[in-house]
């Protein structure tokens, strides 16, 4: 029963790492593709678009790759450890401009919040209005 | 000790870190364990004490950061998941994405005219309210330093998270996409964990909102550079 289950674990472990792997040759080869065509677009976000299309063109099965996914993106703060770890490098630089960059990002952040907020908010009511419209017109014609 | 040991530590300590306190976070949900406020300080206090420096911090860790590339590739699995919401809310959905990425770019930028902050420093805090993959490819756009903005990413993440709350009771936003479309284009990955707790579809809308902005900010550094640096 132990060793089932334990084998059932290795399993599961065995095919994250395949699924991170297959993650990082995809990003890999598209930087490469992406240098090399001197695209404007960095290979991570091509990368992301194909991968969104071979899955929208049932090429790639969600459940295939869902498991590396949910750990690489559950673990992103991980990742940005080490370059938020550089401040050490800039530590006068933060300390002299602390006040004015604080206020900067707080009042910055409080207008993103509210003005998206707002704005969502208006658009959310039209849209759910035209959805129901929408839908009554459909019911409205399968009657007929 | 030589380089290559104390790059070896600094590589084991910052993913022990890392899992201890998300461990403890998970268990015990008090606010002050959040991996995302302690991590970074603990791992900096150790640098600082034990005098490693930074060369010898970066070379085994900058592989984690490598990873970053892969977790953005990640993220089309949300998008496609998520498929029936984007299709059911096309309109709500794009226009809180233009409407979160304008304002973290013109909030930013006109708070750069009134406080003189040094070029490097206000040139990061451009790409600042975007998911922290997309905020360090943007940031060079705009002359940013990335490892610059990934501190000011963070740093707008917690705020985020922080005044939320209030602001939404006080201006009297309450539906979920609203809320999630807000904290995803204001606070990124914090503010997608933020919105969680306000509910599923809150958590959902956040996430989308925060990966179509990022990728936005991306494709559109170039063009918005023009006008802003």
């Amino acid at each position: 029963m132990l060793t089932a289950e334990r084998t059932k674990k290795c399993y599961g472990v065995l095919q994250l790492l395949i699924q991170i792997g297959l993650f990082c040759l995809l990003a890999w080869g598209m930087e490469q593709v992406s240098v090399y065509l001197e695209l404007p677009v960095p290979g991570s976000v091509l990368g992301l678009a194909i991968l969104l299309l071979l899955m929208g063109l049932k090429l790639v099965p969600e459940k295939s790759v869902k498991l590396g996914a949910g750990w690489l993106t559950g673990e992103l703060l991980l990742f940005f450890i080490p370059p938020v770890i550089s401040i050490i490098k800039y530590e006068s630089l933060f300390e002299q401009y602390s006040a004015p960059l604080m206020l900067t990002l707080v009042i910055g952040s409080v207008c993103v919040l509210l003005g998206t907020g707002f704005v969502v908010d208006r658009v959310f009511r039209f849209e759910t209005k035209m959805n129901s419209k929408r839908l009554n017109a459909a019911k409205a014609i399968e009657v007929i | 000790m030589s380089q290559s040991m104390l790059a070896a530590i600094s590589l084991v300590f910052t993913l022990s870190c890392y899992f201890l306190i998300k461990q403890l976070y998970l268990k015990k949900r008090v606010w002050w364990l959040a991996p995302i406020l302690i991590v970074p300080v603990v791992i900096v206090l150790f640098v600082v004490s034990l005098k490693i420096p930074l060369p010898a911090y970066f070379e085994y860790t900058h592989w984690l950061v490598a990873l970053l590339a892969p977790a953005t590739i990640a993220f089309s699995v949300p998008i496609y998941r998520e498929r029936k919401l984007i299709f059911s809310y096309p309109l709500t959905i794009g226009i809180g994405v233009v409407t979160g990425l304008l304002l973290g770019l013109l909030s930013s930028w006109g708070l750069m005219q009134i406080f003189s902050l040094p070029p490097e420093l206000s040139q990061s805090t451009l790409v600042r309210s975007v998911s922290t993959p997309f905020a360090m490819e943007a940031t060079s756009a705009f002359g940013g330093v990335p490892e610059l903005t990934a501190m000011l990413v963070l740093l707008t993440g917690i705020i985020g998270m922080l005044v939320c709350e209030p602001l939404f009771k006080l201006a009297k936003i309450n539906s979920p996409l609203a809320i999630g479309a807000a904290l995803g284009a204001a606070a990124h990955g914090a503010g997608a964990a933020k919105a969680s707790e306000f509910g599923k579809e809150e958590g959902v809308v956040a996430s989308l909102t925060m990966i179509f902005t990022g990728i936005a900010m991306v494709l559109g550094a170039p063009f918005f550079s023009i006008f802003l640096v």
